[in-house]
């Protein structure tokens, strides 16, 4: 298959990228990204299950994320669940919106809006 | 409790996901559900009330703002895909397009009409309270008698449901000072008409009680058309004076554009200006009537009501004075509402041209499902393979829906141009029927409604074709395209017979119309409308008082005109036949009772219009002298009082007698008219209605002089400049107008039928061509589909002229089916036409049977094409092909 490129695809919504970044470390279903989202920002983002699922759609239908094949051991499975993964393409698009907000950071460090945190 | 609350919540958030695309619930509601379940349970845990109200506005915000963009995306690719697929399939669209077009234009343009004249409320305030109020004597035939002023006052002081009563009558009057002497038509009305109507003057002020008390200075109120075309919208007008029957008026305002009931006037004044009311004779005689009266009723009172309260005044008028409502005329007095009285003649043709434009836009619609249904047997791999890929049903259903509501945006668009383009045209044909034609607009209602039509095409053939496509798929998916392609085409053959069913019926409407309206230019008028050129002459009333001062002034008029080159003979009379005028305002009428001839008890009397005539009206008109003697020079005020009657009278008065000699009154015995002679019969009131019983009288001793008539050898308009100096020779304050030929008014009388009749034919041809052009593309669908059956027949040995046989027969079938239903469907609509007809029954055999077999002769022809090329299939090549 023709590799896609990823930056027609960018900038993405913030929902988008935390989902992309809440399935970064395996994959997950819809509940446990929404638990990861709000946990990973201190609460700040707290994704609607319509929004969620809206976001999962367009995320699956540009091959950035799938159905994962996979289920849990029986017993801890609902079966109502489903359980997504990130592609390669999801992983490269992810990558290529953190480093382009990556670049921003840097320029608004150069415009020294802000200083650079110290490293500890 | 805690239990409760959750399942409602919970059922809440199942209810609001069904506003997601129908696909996307497929996939995602279950899940969306369960998240919500543990969302809403660790809410609740954590923050009680406050938690779940947080947890509800977020979810809410969600969904409201993901669904519409999830449909939206949807709509997005549909529409790209639409686009491709119109752009792939060109010729389908531009034909799918154009029907649309038509389809959706006629209906848009016929609607607006329809919404104008008999949908919208009368433009007065209150407009439903108005009502027309006339004395009827239904056994002689009079359905408006008219009121006379003392019949004013009684109905006016004696009801008790009526919150004003007004009278009217139009008279045409000389104004001078403005240019040439100028004849306009002037409404007579009481001073709180336009109150009663609630209509304001643009300019200036309306009447008041005081321009109606006896000796008020003469005032005038200028209608809006006049003051715009006449004096060029003048701001100043107000205050200007002009002279008309030797009296200063001034006119003090301008009425706003509104339409005028009964007539368009000029001008209006009130009624103690118009010299003819105010003589003795009209202010004391109670059977001289002349007026029309308008009422409001009460608010909180019925219609019904009014009626019973009018009705005993006349019961107490019949008792008071026996004389003048005899009892054998039927007397009564009779109300409508004003809306129904102003848009009655147009009803009926309204009627049926909004239902033929429906019809057509079904066809329309069928024949838009059937090309879509044939475009999809070549689409059908397609769109197998996308449901294969897991395109539901409900997303194609979608996906044919936006391309049908494509086509339909696109067709009422245009649709919505060609109705705008043809305004002019049936703005003009209304006006014909109803004063109500210039409030005719493509306003927010007629764009609702072809936006409501577009999308009921769109539905309408987007379902046909998804429910088709759902068998079709169905089976091709279990047993290939075969079983698909017969379901699709019994779909197809559904549609067309529909289709040649409604265009049967289209066909059959235009056929009667169109009979009609032959077998009215077939029919005698009595009289020879070429070459004669009309011409209303308005006399200056004040200057020559007498009746005997008029006629001598209408014979020089004559004689002035003889000596015209080109001119073969010339008269004067009160009107001619088929004037537009005369169609429009009706004749007044004269009872008479007939010497020698006593009334039966209860049998009505001789009720007829007298029109005056001078000696040469009827060489003029070619009307043919039957018996005694027209018209002479010598008959004049000092001589016998003659008449001249028509072949009716006779037929119906002195059927086995001479009439000549025989004499008339008018006044029970006070005065005698004495016949001289008998002329043809002539429809004077329309082609299309019987001759009624007609007397004539001499210019010279009945004045009423109002028309003159010139027979020419040339065309008559030619000489229209000649014979208008010819006049003002004989004097310069002669008002001329309505200058015409009367072929031309013949003609003219012609026009609503014909108009009628052209537009049921278009229609009707255009349902003719989409159903002649269904039948034949399906057969050739068919014979294409069905090559290797057709070749492995030729094999075995069947004849081509068999094959010919069978494709031309599948087609004739369709073709017959649909007649049939046409057929019994015709039968039972085509009575509504009934009022439109003349001398044509609904149910015409004729018609019926003669359409039959255009529709059938063109389903033949279109059927032969497929036919002879199955006949000529090469068995070889057909048996190789897929």
């Amino acid at each position: 298959m023709k590799k896609k490129d990823a930056e027609p695809y960018l900038p993405l919504t913030p929902a988008m990228f935390h989902i992309l970044l809440a399935l970064a470390d395996g994959e997950k279903h819809g509940y446990a990204i929404l638990k990861e989202v709000a946990r990973r920002t201190d609460g700040k983002v707290q994704l609607s299950a319509g929004t969620l699922y809206g976001n999962l759609a367009r995320l699956e239908g540009s091959g950035m994320i799938l159905e994962s094949n996979h289920r849990p051991e029986f017993g801890l499975d609902d079966e109502r669940r489903r359980y997504y993964l990130l592609t390669d393409f999801g992983r490269e698009v992810a990558m290529a919106e953190a480093r382009r907000m990556q670049e921003a950071v840097e320029q608004a460090y150069a415009k020294k809006l802000f200083r650079k945190p110290e490293v500890v | 409790m805690a239990r409760q609350k959750a399942s409602f919540s919970e059922r809440m958030f199942s209810a609001l996901v069904r506003i997601f695309p129908f696909d996307f619930q497929t996939n995602y509601a279950g899940e969306m559900a369960g998240v919500f379940r543990e969302q809403r349970r660790e809410a609740e845990e954590r923050g009680g009330i406050a938690g779940l109200a947080r947890l509800w506005a977020e979810t809410l915000a969600g969904i409201f703002r993901t669904a519409p963009r999830e449909h939206w995306e949807i709509l997005k690719q549909d529409c790209v895909y639409a686009f491709r697929m119109m752009r792939k399939n060109l010729g389908f669209t531009i034909i799918a397009i154009l029907t649309l077009t038509l389809g959706i234009g006629a209906n848009t343009a016929i609607f607006s009409v329809v919404d104008a004249v008999l949908l919208k409320p009368l433009p007065y305030p209150h407009g439903e309270q108005l009502i027309f109020v006339r004395q009827q004597a239904p056994k002689i035939g009079m359905d408006d008698l008219g009121f006379s002023v003392l019949e004013i006052n009684d109905y006016r002081q004696q009801n008790h449901t009526l919150s004003n009563l007004v009278e009217y009558h139009t008279m045409s009057f000389t104004l001078f000072g403005h240019g040439e002497p100028e004849r306009i038509r002037t409404g007579v009305v009481s001073w709180n008409y336009f109150d009663m109507f609630g209509i304001k003057p643009i300019l200036g002020r309306a009447f008041s009680a005081a321009d109606e008390q006896m000796g008020a200075p003469a005032v005038l109120l200028l209608s809006y058309e006049y003051w715009k075309n006449s004096f060029h919208a003048d701001p100043s007008i107000v205050g200007k004076t002009f002279e008309m029957n030797d009296k200063v008026h001034t006119v003090i305002g301008v009425l706003p554009p509104v339409p005028q009931y009964p007539d368009e006037n000029e001008a209006y004044m009130p009624t103690v200006a118009c010299p003819f009311r105010g003589s003795k004779m009209m202010m004391e005689g109670r059977d001289h009537r002349m007026m029309e009266v308008f009422a409001r009723v009460k608010p909180g009172v019925s219609l019904l009501q009014a009626k019973a309260d009018l009705s005993t005044i006349a019961g107490h008028l019949q008792s008071e004075y026996p004389k003048f409502y005899p009892a054998e005329t039927g007397y009564g007095v009779a109300s409508s509402p004003l809306r129904e009285q102003m848009t009655q003649g147009a009803r009926p043709t309204l009627v049926v041209l909004l239902a033929a434009a429906g019809f057509v836009l079904l066809i329309a619609c069928a024949n838009v499902a059937n090309l879509t249904l044939s475009r999809m047997a070549r689409r059908e791999r397609e769109l197998a393979v996308r449901t294969a890929l897991g395109a539901g049903r409900s997303r194609l259903l979608r996906q044919l829906l936006t391309e049908s509501f494509i086509l339909a945006s696109l067709g009422g668009a245009m649709g919505l141009l060609l109705a705008y383009d043809s305004l002019g045209l049936l703005t003009h044909f209304a006006a014909r029927l109803t004063p109500r034609a210039n409030e005719i607009h493509l306003d927010i209602g007629v764009l609702a409604f072809t936006l409501a039509a577009a999308l009921g095409v769109s539905v309408v053939a987007g379902t046909l074709s998804a429910i088709a496509a759902r068998h079709g798929l169905s089976l091709t998916l279990k047993e290939g395209s075969a079983g698909a392609g017969h379901q699709r085409n019994f779909m197809r053959s559904v549609l067309i017979v529909a289709q040649v069913a409604f265009s049967f019926v289209l066909l059959i409407g235009a056929g009667l119309m169109l009979r009609s309206l032959y077998r009215m230019l077939q029919v005698n008028p009595g009289f020879i409308p070429q070459r004669v050129l009309a011409m209303r002459l308005t006399f200056n009333w004040s200057k020559h008082k007498t009746g005997e001062e008029i006629a001598l002034q209408a014979k020089q008029v004559i004689e002035r005109a003889r000596t015209e080159p080109d001119v073969l003979s010339a008269a004067i009379s009160s009107t001619y036949p088929l004037e537009p005028e005369l169609l429009s305002a009706g004749q007044s009428t004269t009872t008479f009772d007939i010497e020698g001839h006593p009334r039966q008890s209860g049998e009505p009397p001789l009720t007829t219009n007298v029109a005056s005539a001078s000696p040469d009206y009827f060489k003029t008109l070619g009307i043919p002298l039957l018996r005694g003697r027209v018209f002479a020079d010598t008959d004049d005020q000092k001589s016998l009082q003659v008449v001249v009657i028509n072949e009716a009278m006779q037929k119906h008065y002195f059927l086995n007698e001479d009439p000549i000699g025989k004499r008339l009154t008018p006044n029970e015995g006070k005065d005698w008219v004495t016949i001289v002679g008998v002329v043809g019969d002539v429809r004077e009131l329309g082609l299309d209605r019987a001759p009624a019983v007609e007397v004539y009288a001499p210019v010279a001793q009945n004045a009423d002089a109002r028309t003159l008539l010139v027979r020419t050898v040339v065309d008559p308009l030619a000489l229209a400049n000649r014979l208008r100096r010819a006049v003002h020779d004989v004097d310069p304050d002669i008002a001329i107008s309505h200058i015409r030929s009367v072929e031309d008014a013949r003609n003219q009388s012609l026009e609503t039928p014909r108009l009628t009749a052209s537009l049921l034919g278009l229609f009707a041809g255009l349902a003719l061509l989409i159903a002649v052009a269904g039948i034949g593309g399906i057969m050739a669908l068919s014979v294409s589909q069905r090559i290797r059956e057709i070749g492995i027949r030729i094999t075995l040995g069947a004849q081509p002229s068999g094959i010919l046989r069978m494709v031309v027969g599948q087609g004739m079938l369709l073709a017959m089916l649909g007649v049939g239903i046409g057929f019994v469907g015709a039968l039972a609509i085509t009575r509504v036409l009934k009022s439109l007809l003349f001398e044509v029954t609904p149910t015409d055999p004729a018609t019926f049977v003669g359409v039959a077999v255009v529709l059938i002769g063109a389903a033949l022809i279109a059927t032969l094409v497929p036919a002879h090329r199955a006949a000529s299939v090469d068995p070889n090549v057909a048996l190789r092909c897929e």
